[in-house]
């Protein structure tokens, strides 16, 4: 018999289709498109302790074949969140991840303390904006803050929690096992790559912060290549991430170690993307009368 | 349950109109109904190198034909692209997307102000709201960037078209020119889209007016429905300093309250 569902972290996924933080909100705009409940999980939309304002504009550039961001984790705070969103997915048929952020270490053991009120089934660390001037980033570099900041919010933390990776970093593997070692129960990678668009005629950056991140299909190779790296590295589960723009994607992604995956920039191009990806998905595992976790990591290396 | 959709459009004309300029006519089997001035279309390049979608105003529509016009100049890769869509050109596209302009019922006399390309989302306001008495002024630099003068002369009978330079029309900004013929116009609102200088112009000029000012705004866009917060603009509410999304929140705010 086919099975499409996956398990992270005891938490049950009937299909390996999570929308990306920052690029879906809190799922109510997607959802007048289609029933989010399509989906196998969502990732919410950066939260931190106090609301945050976020860059000023413009806060987005379009590369070949990808794009940058730069929105600097604007969010109506976690109080705001608890009280709307939180309430409003808890009725949903889908699992929500609860993406938290932070400034300093206190901010994260903050906000992952007061994520035990919510009704969201897990909790994705971000440690890896590179959009905000203080912190967010800094944990995310050296594998010993990754391990630090993620033992500290396991410490407070009743929900599964996920620690995101940057790919902006020495060896992705060594900050993988730091999460690890921190206690993380899954991590999820790659976060957006940093980089610049110019405009030559201004000889300025497009973005007013100057530097983004970079999504979108044309970063697919290096997301693959570092989830191969992580499963390698630990035995946590991965949640892969990084241009997914169509099923045979996510197979990709599951025959490199991601026992899940995210849609983000895809969702832009495509607004039924990620619901059209898991359709497929479906299709294909049918056909195929497979289960999809006996893809992963079963990536054959080549000589 | 999902009462937005994805559609699929076909390019019936792309014309050229002016320097740089393109005029595309894009028939859908299944129109929305209910489209207002103001509101935007938020179009897939069909080079799947572009992710982003282009945002482009309604400039006009048919009901009846099941067309939607986006009069657009060419200033990037992706403009640039569109203006080499040939009839029969299939595109993806999301509409009606943002709030549009609508006029309460107060608003009898509206003035339309557009100033260059900004003047494309000024048809699909009268096309909408028919029973309304419209006067517009359209401002453009030289006599080689004047567009929409015939189809809103069609829509609104009175047009004042100035250009910068005086090679067309009267000369001076329009803006200006506008504020002097105020006093005999007296318009219940002004309805305006054109670049952010010229709001700070237009605030300006039309201080000693009393007269609602309401302006469409332009931003870089990602999702085009909200979810993502690229395309947010400063807005002064309850005295108070915030992001507001151009995409849903607007792209349709009062003059007074954006922060320029």
């Amino acid at each position: 018999m086919s099975n499409l569902k996956v398990n992270i972290a005891g938490v049950e996924f009937k299909n390996p289709v999570i929308t990306a933080s920052g690029t879906f909100g809190f799922g109510k705009e997607y959802d007048r498109f289609y029933n989010i409940e399509e989906l196998g999980g969502i990732c919410t939309k950066g939260l931190t302790i106090k609301p945050r304002l976020g860059n000023p504009p413009p806060r987005i550039a379009e590369s070949y074949g990808g794009m940058l961001n730069s929105v600097g984790l604007q969010n109506p705070g976690v109080e705001h969140y608890l009280e709307t969103d939180d309430k409003d997915l808890a009725k949903r048929n889908v699992v929500v991840i609860a993406n938290i952020a932070g400034s300093t270490l206190e901010d994260y053991i903050a906000i992952a303390e007061k994520m035990n009120e919510a009704q969201a089934d897990m909790v994705e660390l971000n440690i890896s904006c590179p959009n905000v001037k203080a912190g967010g980033m800094a944990f995310g570099v050296l594998p010993q803050n990754v391990e630090k900041v993620t033992a500290a919010v396991k410490k407070v933390c009743n929900k599964p929690v996920i620690t995101k990776l940057s790919p902006n970093v020495a060896c992705i593997a060594d900050n993988a096992r730091g999460a690890e070692a921190g206690g993380a129960d899954a991590i999820s990678l790659i976060n957006t790559l940093s980089g610049m668009a110019v405009n030559y005629k201004t000889r300025r950056p497009i973005l007013f912060n100057n530097n983004g991140g970079m999504s979108g299909p044309a970063v697919k190779p290096v997301a693959l290549k570092m989830v191969w790296d992580c499963y390698n590295a630990v035995k946590i589960p991965i949640i892969g991430l990084g241009g997914i723009t169509k099923y045979t994607d996510v197979l990709e992604f599951m025959i490199c170690g991601a026992r899940a995956v995210q849609v983000g920039t895809h969702n832009f191009t495509e607004p039924c993307g990620a619901r059209d990806i898991a359709r497929d998905l479906a299709k294909y595992v049918e056909e195929n009368n497979m289960d999809i976790n006996d893809l992963v990591g079963t990536l054959i290396l080549n000589g | 349950m999902a009462e937005m959709k994805d559609r699929e459009g076909t390019i019936v004309s792309n014309v050229h109109v002016a320097k740089d300029i393109y005029k595309a006519v894009i028939a859908f089997d299944d129109l929305p109904e209910g489209i207002k001035g103001g509101q935007f279309v938020h179009i897939k390049l069909t080079d799947n190198s572009h992710v982003l979608r282009r945002p482009f105003c309604i400039c006009d529509f048919d009901c009846k034909a099941k067309t939607v016009t986006v009069c657009y100049a060419v200033v990037g890769e992706g403009t640039k692209e569109l203006a080499g869509y040939e009839k029969g050109t299939r595109v993806k596209a999301m509409l009606p997307l943002g709030n549009g302009f609508t006029p309460d019922e107060s608003m009898k006399k509206i003035v339309l102000l557009g100033g260059g390309m900004g003047s494309a989302v000024l048809p699909a306001i009268p096309r909408a709201f028919g029973d309304r008495e419209y006067v517009t002024y359209l401002g453009f630099a030289n006599k080689d960037k004047v567009v929409l003068e015939e189809e809103m002369r069609e829509l609104t009978g009175s047009v004042v078209v100035a250009t910068d330079d005086g090679s067309y029309g009267r000369k001076g900004f329009v803006t200006n020119i506008l504020a002097e013929d105020m006093a005999k116009l007296k318009p219940d609102v002004v309805f305006c889209c054109g670049p952010e200088v010229m709001y700070k112009a237009l605030k300006k000029a039309l201080e000693p007016f009393d007269v609602p000012v309401i302006v469409s705004l332009e931003a870089r866009m990602g999702c085009g429905i909200g979810a993502c917060l690229v395309c947010n603009c400063k807005i002064k509410l309850n005295g108070q300093e915030g992001y507001l999304r151009v995409c849903a929140d607007g792209p349709v705010f009062r003059l007074d309250e954006v922060v320029l």
